[in-house]
């Protein structure tokens, strides 16, 4: 029972982080390297807001949210845009850029311990026979919140189908309308907005440190192979894959294989079934 | 309403297009007609504009280098520089060779996703024109585009292009890899897009049998050079035109 309901805690867990990754690599085949660097951002954004401005958690939380989504379309407006379609030259900038960031924070003085943000709701939970904090409650509520919102905007909303046809052909979207760089601010502002997110739901279970910037997007790469790159739908069923394959390791080898399962995961993917677990994009293409 | 003047594109050295003009007015229906690698989708590409954005990549990558010269002439103004999507906005709407349906999407997401441009108003009637003109569409609306057959490809390619609502319409060889009797039906669905939505058309194709007979002016273009133009009936009765399209 422990293992179903924490599985499933970690699993919404590794969804939230690796979600805003997907959303970009799928509308603009654009690797955001910078993933975790955002994570961490929106943290220390908040912290600064909360506890130097004295702002309500709400408001602080929603204002950092606004910021680390502009930061996203900036930095694909100004670096991004000018090196698109090279696949090698994004992933150094982005990297680079995320370095920027989080070192730059690490300078600022952020460090572990006293960089904390306080949980939403402070208590616990009882299910089954488990007890589980509120906050990881709130955690799985708002993972599933998300991906609701993601399925209903990309699929209702006139932007939403724009991001669609976006990323399942390029240049037949632009034929009708659809401007290339103008969705991929889009979907660079969104997905930081989905780390951010990320952020502020799964920051209080810990303290604010650079190096879970690192980690972040290390989970959110596994995530995404082992889904198949770009497929939201992957992304889900695969962080339910690793995320039970992580508390099972955790109960039965202990805790300190839990970050071994990812890298496994990454590699044994890559050696069974390159595409992913939904490579499907590619089956359908030969058909075509 | 539509002009193009001196169309030169270079890819490097090689020249692909080479002096090239055309004409269309409004409701009318030209006709580009040539082999492969006679310069239709370079024309097309250009006229689109998407010729642009892949000059650009080319450029970013380091590849290529393509370069484009001439005159566009788009309802009184110059629209050589303005960007695919952006001419797109302006009616000018082109279907690409080859379809590129969205494969992942149902047939009526790829309506959906077209309607970008489209008010709501605009879409749901674009729709029921789509399914009139289409009605072996309306079958299988849930069905994912990667899954249709070359027919069923081309006309939700068409359906998605109107969606745009288009004032100028590009067909980039319509009739490739269909059966002689879907391609006459198809030329006559094109013929009932010029009448019925007011569009101007220009298609560029390798059949001319079925489309001569819609056009109201036609250009033979040879490596990249409109070698022979005229009315449909100055084509036809052209001895190289006959010779080298109806094989007589």
């Amino acid at each position: 029972m422990e293992i179903l309901v924490y599985g499933i805690i970690n699993s919404v867990t590794l969804a939230l982080m690796a979600l805003g990754f997907t959303l970009v690599y799928g509308v603009s085949r654009l690797p955001n390297f910078a993933h975790g660097a955002l994570y961490v951002l929106t943290g220390y954004i908040t912290w600064q807001l909360l506890n130097r401005l004295g702002l309500p958690y709400f408001l602080a939380g929603f204002l950092s949210l606004a910021l680390v989504g502009g930061v996203g379309a900036l930095m694909y407006h100004f670096i991004l845009e000018r090196i698109r379609g090279m696949a090698i030259s994004e992933i150094i900038a982005s990297y680079a850029i995320g370095l920027a960031i989080l070192e730059g924070l690490r300078w600022a003085g952020l460090k572990g311990g006293t960089f904390i943000l306080k949980p939403f709701i402070e208590g616990s939970l009882n299910i089954a026979g488990v007890s589980v904090d509120y906050q990881r409650v709130l955690a799985v509520v708002l993972g599933a919140a998300l991906v609701g919102f993601l399925w209903l905007f990309v699929n209702q909303t006139r932007l939403g189908l724009a991001l669609k046809g976006m990323a399942q052909d390029e240049r037949a979207a632009m034929t009708l309308g659809i401007d290339s760089d103008r969705m991929a601010v889009v979907a660079m502002a969104l997905g930081s907005i989905f780390a951010g997110v990320a952020a502020l739901v799964l920051m209080p279970l810990g303290s604010i440190i650079v190096e879970s910037g690192y980690q972040v997007l290390i989970l959110a790469v596994a995530v995404c192979i082992v889904g198949g790159l770009g497929s939201w739908t992957g992304a889900l069923l695969a962080a339910f894959v690793i995320g039970f394959a992580q508390i099972l390791t955790v109960s039965y080898l202990g805790a300190h294989w839990q970050m071994v399962v990812a890298l496994v995961a990454i590699i044994l993917t890559l050696v069974l079934r390159p595409s992913g677990l939904f490579g499907k994009q590619k089956e359908l293409e030969e058909r075509v | 309403m539509f002009e193009a003047l001196g169309l030169m594109v270079f890819y490097e050295n090689m020249l692909a297009l080479n002096n090239v003009s055309l004409t269309c007015g409004e409701h009318q229906i030209i006709g580009v007609f040539g082999a492969n690698s006679a310069g239709k989708s370079t024309l097309m590409y250009t006229l689109s504009g998407l010729m642009l954005d892949i000059a650009k990549k080319e450029q970013r990558a380091g590849g290529e280098r393509i370069t484009i010269r001439g005159q566009l002439n788009y309802r009184g103004g110059d629209i050589m520089n303005l960007r695919p999507s952006e001419r797109a906005r302006a009616g000018i709407i082109l279907c690409p060779e080859r379809r590129r349906i969205f494969p992942e999407s149902s047939v009526l997401e790829n309506l959906r996703i077209a309607s970008y441009l489209a008010t709501p108003q605009q879409a749901a009637e674009t729709l029921e024109f789509v399914f009139n003109l289409f009605p072996p569409l309306t079958k299988i609306t849930k069905r994912l585009g990667g899954f249709l057959s070359g027919g069923e490809q081309q006309m939700l390619a068409i359906g998605r292009t109107l969606m745009a609502q288009p004032k100028l319409l590009l067909l980039d060889e319509p009739l490739l890899g269909l059966s002689p009797a879907i391609q006459y039906w198809l030329a006559k669905a094109i013929k009932e897009i010029a009448e019925q939505r007011g569009a101007a058309i220009i298609v560029a194709e390798q059949y001319a049998r079925p489309i001569m007979p819609i056009i109201h002016y036609g250009y033979i273009l040879e490596n990249g050079s409109a070698v022979v133009e005229g009315d449909k009936d100055q084509l036809m009765n052209n001895p190289d035109v006959k010779s080298a399209y109806f094989g007589a």
